[in-house]
């Protein structure tokens, strides 16, 4: 009688995966996203479920809501304080422009330089107080916060990361005048940078009031409801967090929805013990793509979430590249065949939706090719059907004419020049840190990923394609499978032979202590508490650091030196002599794990024929010519049964594209392996 | 005739490969500018013609045809019959394509079954090239020879042989050998990686078409160029600006272009410019064709980097100017003459295509060098602050704010990570208020900064430009301010750089430089700005009260808080009756 949700809601879909923790069956539900108040989609779909909220132990939830606030500049009316001479720093960032080339456009500041004001301190470099904080200034400040009507207060004072005692004292100051929500740049990022300091500080503080607002009302219907659970939230670096805890850290939840999919193909991959392999999760208007390394996704410190506006806080590293089903295709001026950037997004959405649209999408030309079924529409209970003739109609006139190709081929020509981009995007990103892409495997999900993944895989040589049970909602099973995680990071900026381990250890055990405070606040049952400590380091003179992790929680410096060199020869193959060794920062994680959910969960009772699966079939067009493709249906197929291609696999959720020369297993989990067929 | 599909991806592809040198030669360089700043360029080339096929996106726009001059320059040197695989070549001349000594330019021709079929080329902006300032921008240049080493587009590989005598002169010749050796392992890391990539490709879909498709998207690119130019209206348009001083001698250089636009091909002739100077802003032919071409895709910024679309153009510059420099002539200033062609471009490109030109933006590189060795270990140290400015307002927006110069994307040095390398203080860093021209959409404001030094001696180098002559507006749009740049001494006296915004100074324990960058132009009538915008910038205080009533004609009601606190409401009366008024005005 429990049961567990994983929700997430996305630009344009809310979706729910719910299990019954005894049986293991699983209900899973797709609502539209209602963007003005997106817990009312939310609780559509879970009453789509039609389990009781009484009867419901935990729900886990990935959201978009901090990203849009900050794309639409909808958080809270905040101010922020600075060192004297330094209010404008968030607003001229590091000197760049909007693109490489082109003039035109200009920056929005989070927060607008009438609500930037200045306080006379001055702390240096090494930490030393060259002036001292005037806190009659303060009281000043304190007067036009309120006559301004300020929400909230965000502080960053230049070197704080080394040196807090201002902006502490300037809080301490502050409450004694005004109930703000203040928020100290030494207490959420402890590196330098100032504009990327300023920036996560003012980003935290303005996000705070609107995510704070959101859990406490979403956990107030919910308990009307009759929900006595706890609600958790995804986070971006791929663990969750608590809803009391969610307010302070409301920038770690931008962009966690792609992240919690990541988590779910991560432990996919432990569990079919597949050790490197890229995720690939095709939707609507993007394809997301990250490094899944040695079991890990690759982690980034710093995001941009906007021009002049960084986040730096670790994050899933997931590379957005615009082509999605919705891509549009277009012939340039040479008479080129391109096909996004620009999408028709779901409203108009492609040209078969018959809304208006006339350019042709990527959705269209899958269409016309006989991939898709017009009946099948996703996110909707066949309310809708596509129009494949306009969709014939348009690609001819817009890309079949001009290129002298018949209706097939420029459908084709459309689909070859999608997965190439992809394709190249997913080489670069390999290659830029240093991995051949032909070791790995891939993990397709969202809407459109099962569609495409087949031929990408077999042009880059990867070694296999799984796509998991649920493809549609996978980001949902994500957060249902996440464990807690919080993230800490202090500066240290020496050589190893200037440091000693005393220091390494106090940073350390203060990390791991903060983390067992956050851990007993956020009231989860836990079965064990993990804690992983990396250290950024690099030769002296170097630009780009590397991420060392540690082996042992008890290092010496020798062993830490080791460990660098290990990491420095498996990313550059070598290593230099001579030059003495920097420790830039140490990062410590502490994780709370949950109870782990099994894959088998996702498929149960199974025991069908293959017949039960076969529900016709239909032209497809490969290469140059119509062929006949069964059809199946996925949910109906039994485990451990081969599917020759060409054949297609359809569910609630998605389709899945056998080409000819591939063939699909549907394994022991409910996977479907994709693999090319030999001989 | 090669298909559709086929030519739509190996364009894509060419593409990936150009970007994916970039970020091998990024990840493993040492100089700073390489690594942190993208100072370098990837880029593929026809086998016969040297042309530009494909170069990587995010290398820096100065880049942006020189490297095809730097590869056409040499296959005409060697022959391209003396070519042989395993080949490397190195280039820094100026004179043999363009830009400035510290960029270091490497050229590997790629053979494919015994023929030559592509040539690959790179660039990257070596921390130091020798000379007689650390980092290659001296202002005090009087001849090329002060510039730095000049190689001369030698053969540093041979058949797969590293001639190292010759590497062993060069190195013996910079600053940090061992960072320079690493930069030059990482430009020779990109090349082998686009030649493995080059030959994925080619082993894909064969030479033949390879080949068929590197000519037929040359041929593209240049009807894609000539059917935006049969778009412009023909006929001659002209612009003059100019150079404070060449660094020496204290006269303004000229530089005037006329712009003839005939059915589908234009013509850029700079006949009228002065000559060089006795100084260090000047610049070889290639720099300025090349600033030419990025300036155009700056107003075009769908343009394809390829050489098909330098085609329609013609640059015509005569060999006696100082946009056309020659040995013995410094280049180390290259950067402010660079950013006057830019200037002089859009001025012209105005009067064609006003809808899509912004208004002049800051147009000065204004370098602010500080250097000196640290008290206690004597290690050399260099702070480097680029200068950065408003942008030109345009017909689509107002004027960013604390850009980049146009010509490239280095960083602005943040003030914690400065501070830690150096002995110095940013005593303030900020937006110059009231900088950016008036207009109906605004210029960008410029941007003011004082820094300090903390420690007891080190010098200071500082190039720039505009003091004399403002950065224009358009359209009835006012210019902006122009720089300004001071020393202030310890004991509070104030001085002058001889040059104004050019020169080398001494620096002693508590000794400041107070530099401000110019604003962009503005664009449009400032009486037609939105009263609504006006109130805007008032409030931020990018625009004074006064300047918005007497500039912009929009009065605003101001109420007055505690502790100084201004906020303003728009008087629309007011506003409508000033902004009759002025209509009237100008009417009669």
């Amino acid at each position: 009688m429990a049961y567990l949700i994983g929700v997430d809601i996305g630009g344009t879909f809310t979706d729910v995966i719910c299990r019954d923790e005894e049986t293991g069956e699983v209900v899973i539900t797709k609502v539209a996203t209602t963007p003005a108040d997106p817990s009312l989609g939310l609780l559509k779909a879970v009453k789509l479920t039609e389990k009781p909220l009484e009867e419901i132990a935990l729900i886990v939830h990935g959201t978009t809501i901090a990203t849009n606030a900050v794309i639409q500049r909808k958080g809270a009316r905040c101010a922020l304080i600075t060192t004297k001479g330094f209010r404008d720093v968030l607003e001229l960032g590091y000197r760049d422009r909007l693109r490489n080339y082109g003039v035109t456009g200009t920056q929005n500041p989070i927060i607008p330089r009438e609500l930037r004001f200045e306080v006379t301190e001055r702390i240096l470099a090494d930490g030393s107080e060259l002036k001292p904080l005037d806190e009659g200034e303060l009281g000043e400040i304190a007067k036009k916060l309120k006559f301004f009507e300020v929400e909230a207060v965000s502080v960053c004072l230049l070197h704080s990361y080394i040196n807090d005692s201002h902006e502490k004292r300037v809080k301490a100051v502050l409450e004694g005048l005004g109930n703000w929500p203040i928020v100290l740049s030494s207490e959420v990022m402890r590196e330098y940078y100032e504009f990327e300091r300023t920036s996560t500080t003012v980003l935290t503080t303005y996000l705070r009031p609107l995510m704070t607002g959101y859990a406490g009302a979403l956990s107030k219907r919910l308990l009307e409801g009759g929900y006595k659970g706890e609600v958790l939230y995804m986070q971006s670096n791929g663990g969750v967090l608590g809803s009391s805890l969610v307010g302070e850290y409301a920038a770690h939840t931008i962009r966690s929805g792609p992240a919690a999919g990541i988590i779910a193909a991560t432990a996919l991959m432990g569990r079919l013990e597949i050790k490197d392999a890229i995720s690939a999760d095709m939707g609507g208007t993007s394809f997301d793509v990250c490094l899944i390394s040695d079991g890990k996704p690759r982690m980034v410190e710093e995001s941009l979430l906007d021009f002049r506006v960084p986040l730096r806080t670790p994050m899933i590293e997931v590379h957005t590249i615009g082509a999605g089903g919705g891509s549009i295709a277009w012939i340039d001026r040479s008479n080129i065949l391109r096909v996004g950037p620009q999408s028709a997004g779901s409203d108009p959405g492609p040209v078969c939706y018959g809304r208006g649209n006339t350019e042709p999408t990527v959705t269209d030309a899958n269409l016309v090719l006989g991939r898709i079924d017009p009946g099948h529409v996703i996110g909707t209970a066949g309310e809708i059907s596509l129009d494949r003739d306009r969709a014939e109609k348009y690609i001819m006139e817009r890309i079949g004419q001009p290129l002298g190709l018949s209706k097939e081929q420029a459908a084709l020509a459309i689909i070859r020049v999608v997965n190439a981009n992809i394709e190249g995007r997913i080489r670069l990103i390999s290659i830029e840190r240093g991995y051949d892409p032909r070791r790995f495997a891939m993990i397709a999900y969202g809407g459109a990923g099962p569609l495409h993944a087949g031929a990408i895989m077999k042009h880059m040589s990867l070694q296999r394609c799984v796509i998991p049970p649920w493809p549609g909602v996978f980001c949902a099973v994500g957060c249902a499978m996440a464990d807690i995680r919080h993230d800490f990071v202090q500066t240290v900026d020496k050589g190893m032979d200037d440091l000693s381990v005393s220091v390494v250890d106090g940073i350390v055990s203060e990390h791991q202590k903060r983390g067992a405070e956050l851990l007993e606040q956020e009231r989860v049952s836990l079965i064990q508490t993990n804690i992983h400590v990396e250290a950024d380091m690099m030769y002296a003179g170097q630009r780009h650091a590397i991420t060392v992790p540690f082996r042992s929680l008890t290092p010496d410096m020798e062993k830490i030196k080791q460990w660098f060199y290990d990491r420095y020869t498996y990313i550059y193959g070598g290593l230099l002599t001579n030059v003495p060794i920097h420790l830039l920062n140490i990062r410590t994680t502490v994780m709370g794990v949950r109870q782990k959910l099994e894959w088998e969960f996702l498929e149960r009772g199974r025991e069908k024929f293959r017949s039960q699966a076969v529900k016709g079939s239909r032209q497809v067009f490969f290469e140059d010519s119509w062929t006949t493709a069964t059809v199946y249906d996925r949910l109906s197929l039994p485990l451990g049964e081969q599917i020759n291609g060409p054949a297609i696999i359809e569910q609630r959720d998605t389709t899945t594209l056998v080409p000819p020369d591939m063939v699909a297993a549907a394994d022991n989990l409910g996977n479907l392996i994709l693999e090319v067929r030999h001989g | 005739m090669v298909d559709p599909i086929t030519l739509a991806v190996v364009r894509g592809r060419l593409e990936q490969i150009v970007d994916e040198m970039d970020a091998v030669l990024v990840r493993a360089a040492f100089s700073q500018i390489i690594a942190e700043q993208n100072d370098r360029a990837d880029s593929i080339h026809h086998p016969v013609t040297g042309e530009t096929l494909a170069q990587g996106e995010g290398a820096i726009p100065v880049f942006n045809s020189a490297m095809q001059f730097t590869v056409q320059i040499l296959m005409q040197e060697v022959g391209i019959e003396n070519f042989s695989s395993g080949d490397v070549y190195m280039c820094n001349d100026p004179f043999m394509g363009g830009t400035h000594m510290p960029d270091v330019k490497l050229i590997k021709p790629f053979f494919f079954e015994g023929r030559l079929f592509s040539i690959l080329a790179n660039t990257g902006h070596w921390a130091d090239i020798g000379g007689n300032q650390i980092g290659g921008f001296s202002a005090g240049n009087t001849e090329t020879y002060h510039d730095g080493i000049r190689i001369p587009g030698i053969k540093l590989i041979d058949k797969g042989i590293l001639n190292k005598e010759a590497l062993k002169v060069i190195l013996a010749n910079v600053r940090n050998p061992s960072w320079e050796e690493g930069d030059l392992q990482a430009q020779l890391n990109a090349l082998s990686v686009g030649e493995s990539r080059l030959n994925q490709l080619i082993n894909g879909y064969g030479p033949e078409v390879i080949a068929e498709c590197f000519d037929e998207l040359l041929n593209r690119s240049e009807e894609e160029m000539r059917s935006y130019i049969r778009e412009m209206p023909d006929g001659t348009y002209s612009f003059t600006d100019y150079l404070d001083n060449d660094g020496i001698v204290d006269s303004p250089l000229k530089i005037h272009l006329e712009v003839t636009v005939q059915g589908d091909s234009m013509l850029f002739d700079f006949q009228g410019t002065s000559p060089p100077g006795k100084g260090f802003t000047h610049m070889s032919r290639y720099t300025t064709m090349s600033a030419v071409h990025l300036s155009m895709k700056h107003i075009y910024p769908d343009f394809p980097i390829n050489g098909g679309c330098f085609r329609p153009i013609r640059i015509q510059i005569p060999d006696t100017t100082c946009i056309s420099a020659q040995l013995p002539s410094s280049v180390s200033g290259y950067l402010e003459p660079v950013n006057r062609v830019i200037d002089v471009v859009f001025g012209a490109m105005a009067q064609v295509v006003p809808d899509r030109t912004p208004a002049q933006s800051f147009g000065t590189n204004l370098i602010v060098a500080i250097g000196g060795r640290h008290s206690g270990t004597n290690r050399y140290f260099v702070v480097s602050y680029p200068g950065s400015g408003g942008y030109g307002a345009s017909r689509e927006s107002d004027g960013l704010v604390h850009g980049p110069t146009l010509l490239g994307r280095a960083a602005f040095p943040r003030v914690e990570t400065a501070e830690r390398v150096a002995p110095i203080m940013v005593e303030y860093l900020k937006i110059r208020e009231g900088s950016g021209g008036a207009g109906m959409n605004r210029g960008g404001c410029g941007t003011s900064f004082i820094v300090k030094l903390l420690g007891p001696e080190a010098t200071a180098s500082i190039l720039g430009d505009r003091v004399d002559h403002h950065p224009k507006g358009l359209l009835g749009g006012a210019s902006a301010l122009p720089t300004e740049v001071r020393i202030g001494r310890q004991d509070g006296q104030v001085q002058m750089l001889p040059l104004r915004s050019k020169g080398v100074v001494s620096l002693s324990k508590g000794d400041e430089i107070e530099c401000h960058s110019p604003g962009g132009g503005g664009y449009g009538d400032p009486m037609q700005r939105d009263p609504e915008k006006v109130l805007e910038d008032v409030t931020r205080g990018y625009v004074s009260e006064t300047v918005a009533l007497e500039t912009y004609g929009v009065k605003l009601k101001v109420e007055n808080g505690p502790a100084g606190a201004v906020s303003y409401q728009l008087d629309r009366e007011a506003t409508d009756r000033l902004r009759e008024g002025y209509r009237k005005q100008t009417i009669t």
